[in-house]
């Protein structure tokens, strides 16, 4: 039940100070953020998914992560430290559970056709948000590009008219690097 | 402010401002935060195109050229910086340093408390309620959140109870993980 003893008073206290840039330092400061959790990497081990941070980190910036696993090393130490926090987050009220991302893997890229009426064809190109493309630029693109009708229909897919799908397997990779042609997959023909 | 925030549903429409418009933007930003004078024209250039991006509960933000948040507002309130742009000048706003328990409770949205702002890993500036700050944290370079004051520096110390800061924005909420305006 030990409260956290008193504060210090403030005659006793260092403050921070507010005065403005601090003379030579260079502005605008650059920041390494993560590629992973997107935060500056020193928050990375407050990420749910830390791991996934860490490969990144190991990866991209292999210079900072040695820099970040060697402070790491330190910390741990001594585990006395680590249960000392243990103890003291528990007379803290509330969960303060980190949330993970909700933007997922890319999931992939399905291709399917389906009949419009008794000779028509569109292509159902679906997955390219998990990509983190911009469905109105990509169905855009499509429209532009095969001169043909081309929308947004639901989370995540773009409904182009016209069988179309040979194409895309040549054209996605091609306009979006981050999709390999492997990524790709032709699901036949559904019924909508 | 942006713990439920989702730039695709939340935003109810862009429009580029007028001149006139930039230029107030800019005469308010600097006199609310007097330091970024003289990087203003890196911040705002005087001649460059200002998105205004109008979102619900009458959340107004504000993007640069290159479609980035840099300000944002609710209703008729102060301006407040985006944490992109604080971490690339962090002497806009005065600091105030959590312990590193509090780190994760910020990062989750938590509101900062009092303890968190007085224990020994912490420290604060001397300011006063309904100021607008940086939020940093133990060991940590940049900062995690910005917040408003509830308390003056002085009332976080003697009260040491209770919420002293309120946690408005911070790193991966909907505003951070908003994508670039278009
Ligand atoms: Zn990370």
């Amino acid at each position: 039940m030990a409260e956290a003893t008193e504060p210090l008073p403030a005659a006793e206290r260092k403050f921070l100070t507010y005065d403005g840039p601090t003379a030579g330092v260079k502005y605008p400061v650059r920041v390494l953020y993560c590629g992973e959790c997107s935060m500056p990497v020193e928050y990375c081990e407050f990420y749910p998914n830390y791991e996934k941070c860490k490969k990144w980190l190991e990866s991209n910036l292999p210079d900072e992560f040695e820099r970040l696993m060697s402070l790491k090393g330190e910390g741990e130490a001594g585990v006395d430290a680590e249960d000392g926090e243990k103890k003291k987050r528990q007379t803290r009220g509330g969960k303060g559970v980190v949330k993970a991302k909700k933007k997922s893997e890319p999931q992939g890229i399905k291709l399917a056709t389906s009949k419009r009426g008794k000779k028509k064809m569109v292509t159902i190109v679906m997955g390219l948000a998990s990509y983190d493309i911009d469905l109105k630029d990509a169905s855009k693109f499509f429209a532009n590009k095969f001169a043909c009708g081309s929308n947004i229909q639901g989370e995540d897919e773009i409904v182009i008219q016209g069988d179309i799908k040979d194409d895309l397997f040549d054209i996605l990779p091609e306009k979006w690097k981050c999709i390999n042609e492997d990524d790709i997959d032709d699901i036949g023909e559904v019924k909508r | 402010m942006f713990k439920k925030f989702d730039d695709k549903e939340n935003v109810s429409g862009v429009n580029n401002a007028k001149s006139s418009v930039l230029r107030g933007v800019r005469a308010s930003v600097l006199e609310q935060f007097p330091y970024i004078a003289d990087y203003m024209d890196q911040i705002l250039p005087k001649k460059d195109a200002l998105k205004l991006v109008k979102c619900h509960e009458h959340i107004e933000i504000l993007a640069n050229s290159s479609g980035e948040p840099v300000f944002f507002k609710q209703r008729d309130g102060p301006y407040f910086p985006t944490l992109k742009l604080l971490h690339k000048f962090p002497f806009i706003l005065p600091h105030m340093q959590v312990d590193k328990g509090a780190i994760r409770f910020v990062l989750s949205g938590a509101n900062i408390m009092c303890p968190g702002l007085t224990s020994p890993g912490a420290r604060m500036t001397k300011v006063d309620d309904n100021q607008i700050v940086a939020i940093m944290a133990e060991g940590k370079d940049n900062a995690l959140a910005i917040g408003l004051t509830k308390m003056s520096t002085q009332d976080i110390l003697d009260k040491n109870k209770g919420i002293g800061v309120d946690n408005i924005h911070y790193l991966n909420d909907g505003l951070w993980n908003m994508k670039t305006v278009k």
